[in-house]
């Protein structure tokens, strides 16, 4: 691969380019399904290719084929290079790289057990037999049970002389049950919606999930639902389980503190930011009990690796220290505005695919609660669990939640079930409210494989920690 | 680029090694790719990229089980591993007894959607075409970000039961968002769809956007609560996308979690409302096929407020017992099938005319960051961008702050009281919805940006 790598590199440096890096990416995609006790889908999909980066002219260009070959390197990294030529037509500032010492070596993540040395037989008889125990509940009339794997081996170069080998293994499972009746469907999901739970990891982490033993909770929830009542419109003290507060945290932290957000770069399709380069040092993001890493070196979530897609080393920085904005997720390009280096946020989604700023593991912080102690101190309010859907505005401002589920809280303790509630609110105003955050005991990575950003549309893994906290006077019950 | 021809005869090799490998019977479905995209923010381009892609999906079945593999490498060795990895999925699934086979090839028309212009517009281009977006807010002192978008698309299916249909289409598309640098700025939004790039007016895009920036600077607060809106196409475009989403597919109405369940031939929407999926209309998007190599008829699914039927695929049709409207999606899916040519009937007014017959309401040129929070009701949350106004004593006046709906689209057509002539493209090339704009007489508003 090494000689193909350097094929391209060559080529982008003889056709003009002052700067070029590639990647050649070898993918692989298990997923099975079961819905009602019926196998809807075993599927493997493998994709393999190149992607050539190039500077010319100050201006980028980017160009990739599915051809990995010699002869194809030359042609894509020329290509590369006359668009990048194109780009320099309509140039503003020429593009400057940070610094950064060329990256050698290899990196492979966390997997104890092949997924995909597990036979089909034993994967689909899990997802049957947790599909089974789902079905018994006479209320939960759709069931849905998969089982996901995915798998990278990831070469990258550059002119500047780096050369290395990442290779990891996803893990990923779910189950959710459905209760529907006349004019109304309720869900209830296990280890999280949209998608499950996912680990940078092996079978290890699905067999650990034990999804049949807890599929009775969730379809036992699922039919409870259907008569639970909704949230009454108002003001209330919210508990959010850690899941929950995985999301909050992508959507109202993650995204806009990435550096091409606020710089304005992604404005036409994911939006901008309410937050400003000058902000780093100074601005209030939430209350002191608010302090956001980002960090990809924790073994096994999804946001770790040895190296971005531009050769910057795993690193963990503080985002938001006691409430404070300090720092952005940045690049080799953007981080140089605030007068740092890149902290290594550099990442695609394959080989035909530019790196973008993207979220490693974005994690809230625990304090130091005990769950029970954080009920038992909340006089009235709502404690809610597992998202439900999401919706922020394009400066990452106004937001809107719903969760699956949720109960009241009275008198320091939890009460009648209540479905679908919703909450929303202003980004500061919210983490201004946080007053507090449950203990490390609480505290997990939340895998989020779904992170949608870019043109053409990339999807990134990515991860968060989160505990569960507590937020002070929110809106509940909207539009109810 | 694989050629349409190509295309297809790559279809049919993959059916007969999937056969040969032990498959009762084979489906392949082959997609091939050359894209180029320029995008451009801070009136600069930004970022600029090409691919070239194709990818073979086998679909095996053996008895009763389907298994699926999928690959990008079109060498014998590796089509054949992902043929044997199809049968060996299939051979391990339990059988479906609902499973009908694959379908039987039928006649499909299959124009000529290929534009010369589209495929000739290279980078340098793209570089003009943005250069031209961007003029007029830089004139305007304003920022414009965007794309430029080409593709050329070939898509082919066959299995073996005789399906053997392929397509080559061709699509440009452009989007800008002018917007100003203060935090008082306005900004607007403009987009271009179409088969064939030459006929993107560049600059008249940007214009259309940077004025309706500059219009909409110092937006001011408005309460929440119910109001009358006129939603321009683009905004209209996101309620129908999501009601197709989660209300037209046979498998949710099959599942009782579609709107229509139990509803149909009940009138559910405004009588000035209809819903229907045109792939073969001479001014569609998109190939007229579905991905089981089925003809798309024109399908009615909404007629003058009445509920008439949800779409289905092979599988959905057996099962409900409907007739197969070939909207099946790429298998295997968790969706079912879904309709990707939707179209919203035009009316008899302009935008114009909707707005001028509104004494107090709000303009909405577009949404941001839709998302369901109830299925059935198609309950749906998310903000206005790009351009809201104030509409008082039948003209736009004030600019808005962005708003937070949390609004039933059901409900929201069930309200409709003006639909425009002028219908609009928003979508993508592969799957746009064609629609006209809107006046709603009662929409929710339940919050806003700070």
């Amino acid at each position: 691969m090494r000689d193909i790598i350097n094929a391209a590199l060559d080529a982008a440096e003889v056709a003009g380019a002052s700067y070029a890096d590639a990647r050649v990416v070898d993918s692989s995609r298990e997923e099975l399904r079961v819905a009602n006790g019926v196998v809807e889908g075993v599927e493997h999909a493998d994709s393999f290719g190149i992607g050539v980066r190039a500077i010319a002219d100050g201006a980028w260009g980017f160009a990739s084929s599915r051809e990995v070959t010699a002869a194809e390197a030359v042609r894509v990294a020329r290509q590369a290079v006359a668009i990048a030529r194109a780009s320099a037509l309509v140039a503003g500032t020429a593009v400057r790289l940070a610094p950064v010492e060329p990256a050698r070596g290899t990196w492979s993540g966390c997997c104890a057990i092949d997924p995909f040395a597990v036979s089909l037989e034993d994967k689909l008889a899990l997802l049957l037999a947790a599909d089974e125990v789902l079905c018994l509940q006479p209320e939960v009339t759709l069931t849905e049970a998969h089982l996901g794997f995915y798998r990278e081996r990831k070469w990258f170069g550059s002119t500047e002389g780096a050369f290395t080998e990442q290779s990891w293994t996803e893990s990923g499972a779910g189950l959710v049950a459905y209760a529907v009746r006349e004019g109304e469907v309720v869900s209830r999901s296990y280890p999280n919606s949209h998608g499950g739970g996912w680990q940078q990891a092996g079978w290890e982490y699905i067999a650990g999930l034990d999804l049949v033993g807890n599929a009775p909770r969730i379809a036992e929830q699922a039919a409870a639902l259907l008569t639970a009542p909704y949230v009454d419109p108002g003001t209330r003290d919210i508990i959010l389980d850690g899941g929950q507060v995985s999301l909050q945290v992508h959507e109202s932290i993650g995204h806009p503190t990435e550096l091409d957000r606020v710089l304005g770069e992604e404005a036409a399709f994911a939006g901008t930011s309410w937050v400003k380069l000058e902000d780093a040092g100074s601005l209030r993001y939430g209350s002191e009990h608010v302090t956001v890493t980002a960090d990809a070196t924790i073994p096994g979530s999804l946001g770790s690796f040895g190296w971005d897609d531009e050769g910057v080393p795993a690193q963990r920085d503080t985002i938001v220290r006691a409430g404070v904005l300090e720092s952005f997720l940045g690049s080799r390009e953007t981080s140089p505005l605030l007068g740092r280096a890149s902290n290594g946020c550099m990442r695609a989604d394959g080989w035909n695919r530019i790196p973008l700023v993207r979220m490693t593991t974005v994690s809230l912080e625990p304090g130091t609660w005990d769950f029970d102690d954080l009920v038992a101190d909340t006089e009235g309010g709502l404690y809610l669990e597992t998202n439900n859907s999401w919706s922020i505005d394009d400066k990452r401002l106004n937001f809107q939640f719903a969760t699956e589920i949720g109960w009241e809280i009275k008198d320091g303790k939890l009460g009648r079930m209540v479905k679908n509630p919703n909450y929303t609110g202003i980004t500061p105003q919210f983490w201004g409210a946080c007053d507090a955050i449950c203990s490390r005991k609480h505290w997990q990575v939340w895998g989020l494989p779904n992170c949608g950003k870019g043109e053409p549309m990339q999807v990134s893994h990515v991860a968060h920690g989160a505990a569960p906290a507590r937020f002070r006077n929110v809106q509940v019950g909207v539009g109810r | 680029m694989l050629t349409s021809q190509e295309a297809r005869a790559l279809a049919r090799a993959t059916v007969a090694m999937t056969a040969e490998t032990g498959a009762d019977e084979a489906e392949a479905l082959v997609f091939a790719e050359s894209s180029a995209l320029t995008r451009f923010a801070n009136n600069r381009i930004n970022q600029n990229v090409a691919e070239e892609n194709a990818q073979v999906n086998v679909r095996a079945v053996v008895g009763k089980r389907v298994g699926v593999a999928t690959t990008n490498r079109l060498d014998v060795a590796s089509l054949r591993a992902t043929c044997e990895a199809a049968v060996a999925a299939a051979r391990i699934a339990p059988a479906d007894p609902d499973f009908p086979g694959l379908p039987g090839p039928h006649d499909v028309a299959l124009p000529d959607r290929v534009a010369p212009a589209t495929l000739a517009f290279d980078a340098e281009a793209r570089a003009t075409a943005v250069a031209a977006i961007i003029a007029p807010s830089r004139e305007r002192g304003l920022t414009a970000a965007g794309k430029v978008r080409v593709g050329h698309h070939v898509t082919a299916v066959a299995n073996s039961h005789g399906v053997n249909v392929g397509m080559a289409l061709t699509g440009a598309q452009a989007t800008v968002l002018a917007m100003g640098a203060s935090d008082n700025a306005g900004s607007g939004w403009a987009s271009f769809l179409d088969a064939d790039a030459s006929k993107l007016a560049a600059g008249a895009l940007g214009l259309e956007a940077a004025e309706l920036a500059v219009r909409s600077a110092n937006p001011v607060a408005l309460d929440a609560g119910d109001y009358t809106v006129v939603l321009a196409p683009e905004a209209v475009a996101d309620f129908l996308d999501f009601l197709s989403y989660v209300g037209f597919s046979g498998r949710a109405f099959s599942e009782g979690r579609s709107f229509m369940t139990g509803h149909l031939g009940e009138k559910v929407m405004s009588d000035l409302i209809t819903i229907s999926d045109c792939a073969g209309a001479p001014h569609a998007t998109g190939v007229t096929f579905d991905f089981e190599g089925q003809p798309k008829p024109p399908v009615s699914i909404i007629d003058r407020g009445i509920a008439v039927q949800p779409v289905t695929d092979s599988y959905w049709a057996a099962k409900l017992g409907r007739p197969n409207t070939g909207s099946a999606l790429p298998a295997p899916n968790s969706f079912g099938p879904m309709p990707l040519n939707l179209e919203m009937a035009p009316g008899d007014r302009s935008l114009a005319q909707l707005i001028a017959g509104v004494k107090r309401g709000v303009y909405v040129t577009r949404f941001h960051y839709v998302n369901v929070e109830d299925p059935i009701t198609v309950l749906l949350t998310g903000m206005t961008r790009d351009g809201t106004f104030m509409i008082e004593n039948g003209l736009l006046t004030r600019p808005l702050k962005n708003l937070r709906f949390t609004q039933s689209a059901v409900d929201a057509l069930a309200h409709c009281e003006g639909v425009t002539r002028e219908r609009r493209f928003v979508g993508t090339e592969e799957g746009a919805s064609y629609v006209p704009g809107l006046l709603l007489s009662k929409f929710a508003f339940t919050g806003q940006t700070a």
